[in-house]
């Protein structure tokens, strides 16, 4: 490669296509190559890919902070099971809690306790170790996020009511 | 490597490198305003960017600063699972033997790598077409893939590249 050309690269590219034409055909001959090699691929790659995908949702989550009423820890948790395990039964065996206490969490019928935060965060360094860098605060942050954002975005339901019960008796 | 958020948040930080000290500098990749364009010049930032309002573009700054220091447009292509760089550099004097910060290029491309993951998972793609002969850097740097005129990061190389910029 001539100096001249080595400079170019320092810089940057432009990779626009110049025509609908060079693009629909590129278009063709990339996917078929990519499917081609996506038949080949391991099941752990995929496990993998599935598993990083996770983890950059759950950063993206909490990048963003508040953003709603959506059941955040639940659809994680769910997933993260998915990609690990045919059945949920296994996972909770795992843990050494009942299959209807680990329902009962996904279904968001009940909160997750200490204990099952502390497990699920085990669990979890464990499964990234080799596989991405994983934060080992990340379940934890996720769960508390999610009750900050029930908190706020659930203020018409729970305000009248405690505001009666809060008195200003020496207000200044 | 990592940023703090309120008491116990903590989230990757993306760096560059200060050429001269070896310094990690923490950066942030933010999309571009409208009003960045007056300061986006064909004379420091090689291509006439006005071209891409349009488009998807990003910025690379140092943390708490205004200077931008590198950029990237891109086309998200849905039906492909794929994200296209369109433009891609690095300021004038990021350029060369003699650039102030290294890694400036290769944040950007990570960032579309993340996005192709996280939206598309398995099959998460970030192509690129360049013009020249500079296809051998990106395919040595960033163990893109040749098919044809264009350059693709896939899996398992777009998780490597990924875990090698959020390990360094």
């Amino acid at each position: 490669m001539n100096k001249k050309s080595e400079e170019y690269i320092d810089f940057g590219v432009d990779s626009r296509y110049s025509t609908i034409e060079e693009k629909t055909s590129d278009a063709v001959i990339l996917m078929q190559a990519r499917l081609e090699r996506m038949k080949n691929l391991p099941k752990e790659q995929i496990i993998r890919t599935k598993l990083i995908q996770l983890k950059l949702e759950m950063d993206e989550f909490l990048k963003q902070g508040t953003l709603g009423l959506s059941h955040k820890f639940s659809d994680f948790l769910g997933k993260y099971i998915d990609i690990l395990y045919t059945k949920h039964a296994y996972f909770s065996k795992d843990l050494n809690i009942t299959p209807v206490f680990l329902s009962q969490i996904i279904n968001g019928h009940r909160l997750a306790s200490e204990e099952f935060l502390l497990k699920l965060t085990v669990h979890s360094e464990k499964t990234f170790e080799t596989v991405c860098f994983f934060n080992k605060n990340t379940w934890f942050q996720i769960f508390y996020q999610e009750k900050i954002n029930q908190l706020i975005f659930r203020q018409d339901e729970w305000r009248s009511e405690i505001e009666k019960q809060v008195k200003f008796s020496e207000l200044v | 490597m990592f940023a703090k958020y309120g008491i116990f948040f903590y989230i990757y930080e993306m760096n560059i490198v200060d050429v001269s000290t070896d310094e990690l500098i923490p950066i942030e990749i933010l999309p571009v305003e409208k009003t960045d364009y007056k300061f986006i010049s064909k004379n420091r930032y090689f291509f006439n960017w006005k071209e891409e309002q349009n488009q998807e573009v990003l910025k690379l700054i140092i943390k708490g600063k205004n200077d931008i220091l590198g950029l990237i447009s891109y086309e998200d292509i849905p039906e492909e699972w794929r994200f296209h760089i369109r433009l891609l550099t690095v300021s004038k004097e990021n350029k060369g033997a003699n650039r102030k910060y290294s890694k400036i290029a290769g944040n950007l491309i990570v960032y579309l790598a993340k996005l192709a993951i996280r939206k598309y998972g398995i099959m998460g793609c970030v192509s690129l077409r360049p013009k020249t002969q500079i296809a051998q850097h990106y395919i040595k740097n960033y163990k893109m893939k040749i098919t044809g005129m264009t350059l693709s990061l896939e899996v398992p190389e777009i998780l490597d590249l990924i875990n090698q910029y959020e390990n360094e």
